[in-house]
């Protein structure tokens, strides 16, 4: 006897070989739907067609099929076999446990489907990022070579304001040039910030990681500002903690750079009272230390608003200030990319009418065996070696040339010109020089080609240190000027201080040697 | 009348149900309801002037090297074997998965059926078209009531064959 429970899992049912049912043999399953006498492929459409085709004495099982029963849906396996008169059908009602495959089914494909959803909204995610990658990139590349070309004459002009200065002026004229040199100068901060950014931007700023210090940082700010300031309302601080210290390693052109766009930044709004700058140690470990650079002023202020915007690219303080503001507001945009470049953090407090205090912390390691003094013991030169030195320069800009001899000719030395590469490379063959400094981009041969002829000279200028003298002045660009045989590269635009300094380094060393 | 059992089998998700829907009952959804075991319908077709009683089955879709049950083509005078336009993965290996389900059928030919036409362009039709070195039968959208009736036409005609 079978229990009362299990008979309504199953039925038992013989038909004969076109599917008319002509007994229950057992079971409970859907009873109802099978009638002795009538068709079974109403209730098993499954099995038309295939109860015919079944091969005779063997037991055949179909998995996975379907039996609607007053309208529900039940899913069932069937086993067969084929007699020589009948044909015995048994169907299992597995609904329960194809209900589990069915939602296992369903996630997986659902699952597929999400997935291949998510990638392609992702490949569609990257091709927009490279588009805009892309645009980016270029906007910052066109600024970047913007800024070349107008830098150049810009430090023509600069130069030659230079150089005017120190003539025989009338009044009028000397305050003429002096409010040329301050637009022209203020014009340079710009120029220069929108160098630095779009840099920073296309990834090509390259930070320097040098033994520095602090110290010497914020010694170079005093005496600067010392020089610079002459505004007598404001009185400016420079404070450095004793446990800082005494060599990091870092970029102290950028640290100083970070430092006076936020000095000039407040300065530029405080009207009266003081600007300090403080540097101590937030934590000190063995090899590592973190530094705070706190600038503080007491002018105006900020809104929390505009505090919050302070960082971001092209924002000036829009409130009425009659002074002129000096740079495009690039300046703080260009500390928080660079501050950040270095791992650091910056941040703004500020209450108006009271004043501001800019936050820098950034962390360094420390130089523990002061490489630093070492190399600069080396560096450090003292006296000319330029006077009396034969030069020979060799730049087709004119107005290059003329900065280049204004500088000799102070620094006493033994020079001569040269428009191009050919009219060098003659003046070469006839005579030997100390130094030959050579403009890259020259007509007729360039200093890359004259250089690669260098080894063929006959008589001494084969060991005559050569300097390039480029625009071209990123980390590729001077290790390839190294790599073709240049000693040196003085990037354009330069001040005199830089040439000399240069020009000095290089001949004290072959003196020696 | 005459009655013929014909099989719709291909990878999951290609649209076999939707085609059977579209052509028993003209009905569409974009519901994606994962089919489990066997569905059975039927629909009486005109074939060369003779009325035939079509039993479709509607298989689960398979993945991957999943087999469809030989039991399932017990009877079966022919098949329909459906790919998605617009999954790659359903039409690379067509070759070696017509054989496979030839072996376990018996059956000489099948109707092989291209679904989800209007997710492409024409071009890019072309270019499915390129990778699949067999000739496809039909080009059929369940959803946009494409070529449905045609391909079921096709596979009617096979059963008599
Ligand atoms: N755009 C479009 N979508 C379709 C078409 N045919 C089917 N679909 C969609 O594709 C999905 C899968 O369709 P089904 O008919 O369930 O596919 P199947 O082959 O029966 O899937 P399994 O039962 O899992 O093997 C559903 O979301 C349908 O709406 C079509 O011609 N065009
Ligand atoms: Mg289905």
């Amino acid at each position: 006897m079978i229990s009362s429970k299990i008979n309504h899992f199953f039925i038992e049912v013989a038909t004969d070989y076109s599917g008319n049912v002509k007994e229950i043999v057992a079971g409970k399953f859907v009873k109802k739907e099978f009638v002795i006498n009538t068709s079974i492929f109403t209730v098993c459409p499954f099995l038309e067609g295939t109860l015919e085709a079944l091969p005779i004495k063997e037991p055949f099982l179909i998995e996975g099929m379907l039996i609607i029963s007053s309208d529900k849906e039940y899913n069932v396996d069937i086993e067969l076999f084929k007699d020589n008169d009948f044909v015995s059908v048994l169907i299992h009602n597995r609904t329960n446990v194809y209900k589990f495959v069915d939602q296992l089914n369903q996630s997986r494909n659902d699952l597929f489907f999400l997935k291949r959803e998510i990638d392609e909204k992702n490949k569609e995610l990257k091709r927009l990022r490279e588009i805009a990658d892309k645009a980016n990139e270029s906007k910052s590349r066109f600024l970047a070579m913007m800024s070349h070309e107008v830098r150049n004459p810009l430090n023509v002009i600069l130069n030659y304001t230079d150089l005017i200065k120190k003539e025989n002026l009338s009044e009028k004229v000397i305050n003429y040039v002096k409010y040329l040199t301050i637009s022209g100068k203020n014009l340079k901060v710009i120029v220069d910030d929108i160098l630095d950014l779009s840099r920073v931007e296309a990834g090509k700023l390259e930070l320097a990681n040098e033994p520095i210090s602090l110290q010497n940082i914020i010694e170079q700010l005093r005496n600067n500002y010392n020089a610079s300031h002459t505004n007598k309302e404001i009185e400016l601080f420079f404070n450095t903690s004793k446990d800082i210290p005494e060599f990091v390693f870092g970029d102290d052109v950028r640290i100083y750079q970070v430092l006076t766009n936020l000095i000039n930044n407040s300065i530029k709004f405080t009207p009266k009272g003081f600007v300090k700058t403080e540097i101590s140690v937030i934590k000190k470990e063995k090899n590592k230390v973190e530094i705070l650079f706190k600038i503080s002023d007491s002018g105006r202020g900020m809104t929390k608003v505009q505090a919050s915007k302070i960082f971001e690219e092209y924002q000036q303080n829009k409130l009425s200030d009659s002074r002129i503001h000096k740079g495009a507001g690039l300046g703080l945009s260009i500390v928080k990319r660079l501050v950040t470049a270095m791992q650091g953090n910056v941040s703004v407090e500020s209450k108006v009418n009271e004043g501001t205090t800019f936050l820098v912390e950034i962390p360094f390691l420390i130089d523990t065996q002061n490489t630093f003094r070492k190399k600069e013991k080396i560096e450090k030169l003292e006296g000319n070696f330029i006077k009396g030195k034969k030069i020979l320069v060799a730049d087709d800009n004119f107005l290059n040339l003329k900065i280049v001899e204004h500088i000799l000719k102070k620094e006493e030395a033994n020079y001569l010109f040269t428009r191009d590469g050919v009219e060098a490379l003659l003046a070469m063959k006839k005579e030997n020089f100390d130094l030959v400094l050579l403009d890259i981009n020259m007509p007729n041969l360039s200093g890359e080609e004259l250089i690669k002829q260098k080894k063929t000279f006959d008589n001494n200028n084969s060991r005559t240190p050569f300097v390039a003298m480029t625009a071209n002045n990123t980390k590729e660009d001077i290790e390839s000027y190294f790599s073709i045989g240049f000693d040196a590269v003085i990037p354009k635009p330069f001040t005199p201080k830089q040439f000399i300094d240069k020009l000095n380094n290089i001949l004290s060393k072959s003196v020696k040697s | 009348m005459i009655a013929k059992k014909v099989l719709l089998v291909g990878n999951f998700g290609v649209g076999k149900t939707s085609l059977i829907r579209r052509f028993v009952l003209n009905e569409f959804s974009e519901d994606y309801i994962s089919t489990i075991g066997v569905r059975v319908s039927t629909k009486v077709v005109s074939c060369n002037d003779e009325k035939i009683k079509l039993l479709i089955w509607d298989v689960a879709g398979t993945k991957d090297d999943e087999k469809v049950p030989k039991a399932y083509f017990l009877g079966a005078s022919a098949a329909m074997y459906v790919f998605d336009l617009s999954r790659e993965e359903t039409y690379l290996n067509l070759q070696n998965q017509l054989q496979v389900i030839k072996d376990l059928s018996g059956l000489q030919k099948m109707v092989l059926v291209g679904n989800k036409k209007d997710l492409l362009t024409a071009q890019e039709i072309d270019e499915v078209k390129n990778k699949i070195p067999l000739q496809i039968d039909l080009i059929t959208s369940a959803k946009e009531d494409e070529n449905v009736e045609d391909a079921f036409t096709q596979l009617a005609k096979q059963t008599l064959k």
